[in-house]
């Protein structure tokens, strides 16, 4: 059974759904973002527009810019009815905020050449959604997704297996898989540039520079990446953070703000049936100073009791200064089964939390977010919109 | 550009066949307004039941319809005004 992965990515996402919306918008440089930039037509890339950059900075590369503030929940379901035709196609789809993995392996027979189906897939999602999809075709993921930055924006890329070689040797290092700005600039600090450069170093010398992650590079210079598509993702990561509509020195808001973020992050961690262990905080003042930190609860938890009180404890510590927010987050990290290194059995108070929360999700999955508004939360109403999935947020920021 | 967003009730003249709502039609604030394209189409089926909307456009203007299968009402969600 020879290895096919597909990776299907959507070109500059909320922005092309922007323009899908509204007509007048076709054509025209546009932007999704508050304070900066979430996604940029390519209208708008033309002038140099680009994801992360400050809306500030982008009007001024782009005077002509229009900027939307985004509709996050249109753009969900436009993402869900894509998904669903790429589970029509292969049997295990690993779908994120933006792009998915498609394991095509077994299907030799019914395929025979990968590119038929998936350019199929191509037409559908443009028929079905008037979006456009790039698809990257390779023996792993890393190849795929690689070969699809090379046929961006609406386009399809193979990369044989023989052919790996020749497709990597002189690309960047930075687009390997785990060479994030930081370890690029390091690595460039070397005279590492290339793959080819990359290569020079040999795993335990990888070993010695970047721990386990140097290892991962080893391999992944060569071609190699082993990580499976699951189709049950499971994030690094789960983070909430959100921009106030006014910056803020209200305590009531901050707390029932961050009590909010943690909510809506804990009712992925459960949803995906994990625990966290590590809670982090981040603050942004008004004067953009960030600060940041890290704590453990006494034991990992899927209850948004013991990450509130952690984060709140944070808080207490990191926002030391007298000066406004404009910006609160919460990333719970350091994943396990929920139920998997529990080494005691759950107190009773434990277990009605628990019990509860189950039930707030049950709720909540049925009559949307907005359903219940629990603990702290409650010192947001009136403060903020409402709608049936919850606050409407200045800047949802969504797991990565 | 103006946005205006909104959540009314309207009444709208739809077709539905082959799986797909098509309005054609809709009164809003007293005047009727003739669906001439029908821009987008989505569903969303978080909560209880599924909401099915379309972006129009009636005139050079565009409107956010959306059609709840709970309350079986027909809304109007947003206007936009090219400018």
């Amino acid at each position: 059974m020879d290895p096919c992965v597909v990776h299907v990515d959507m070109d500059a996402f909320f922005a092309s759904v922007e323009q899908r919306l509204v007509p007048a918008l076709r054509g025209r440089p546009v932007a999704v973002g508050s304070g900066c930039v979430a996604s940029a037509s390519y209208e708008a890339r033309a002038s140099g527009v680009r994801a992360g950059m400050p809306l500030g900075e982008a009007r001024r590369l782009c005077p002509s810019l229009v900027v939307r503030p985004g509709s996050y929940g249109i753009y969900r379901c436009f993402a869900e009815r894509v998904w669903e035709l790429c589970r029509e196609v292969a049997p295990a789809v690993e779908t994120h905020l933006d792009d998915a993995y498609l394991d095509l392996a077994g299907t030799e027979r019914l395929y025979g050449d990968p590119r038929g189906p998936v350019e199929a897939l191509r037409v559908r999602v443009r028929g079905t959604t008037g979006l456009t999809v790039t698809a990257g075709i390779g023996p792993n993921r890393m190849i795929a997704r690689l070969a699809g930055k090379t046929a961006k924006p609406d386009g399809l890329a193979l990369v044989h297996p023989e052919q790996v070689e020749a497709f990597l040797i002189d690309r960047p290092a930075a687009d390997v898989p785990g060479v994030g700005p930081k370890t690029a600039a390091r690595l460039a600090g070397f005279g590492i540039r290339t793959v080819r450069d990359l290569r020079a170093l040999s795993r335990a010398e990888l070993a010695r520079l970047f721990g386990r992650a140097g290892e991962a590079l080893y391999d992944r210079a060569r071609g190699q990446d082993t990580r499976p598509v699951s189709a049950r993702e499971i994030p690094k990561t789960i983070s909430r953070e959100t921009t106030f509509h006014r910056e803020t020195t209200d305590p009531a808001e901050i707390r029932g703000m961050l009590h909010y973020l943690v909510e809506r992050a804990m009712k992925a961690v459960r949803a995906l049936g994990l625990a966290a262990r590590v809670v982090a905080l981040r603050i942004r003042y008004a004067d953009f100073k960030v600060d940041e930190g890290r704590t453990r609860p006494a034991m990992p938890t899927d209850l948004e009791g013991p990450v509130f009180d952690a984060a709140l404890a944070l808080l207490g510590r990191l926002h030391a200064r007298r000066v406004a927010l404009r910006l609160v987050g919460v990333t719970l990290s350091g994943f396990s089964g929920s139920g998997a290194e529990q080494t005691s059995l759950l107190e009773p108070t434990e277990d009605r939390r628990a019990r509860l929360a189950d039930a707030l999700d049950e709720l909540r999955g049925r009559f949307g977010f907005s359903a219940v508004t629990a603990g702290r939360s409650i010192d947001l109403l009136g403060r903020l919109r409402q709608d049936a999935n919850g606050y409407v947020l200045r800047t949802p920021c969504l797991t990565k | 550009m103006a946005v205006e967003e909104m959540s009314e009730a309207v009444s709208v003249r739809a077709d539905f066949s082959g799986g797909v709502i098509t309005p054609r039609a809709f009164r809003w604030n007293g005047r009727s307004y003739r669906v001439t394209a029908v821009n987008a189409r989505w569903e969303d089926r978080e909560g209880a039941h599924a909401s099915y909307h379309l972006s129009v456009q009636a005139g050079g203007d565009t409107f956010f319809l959306s059609f709840s299968a709970g309350d079986m009402l027909w809304r109007l969600d947003r206007v936009i005004l090219p400018g």
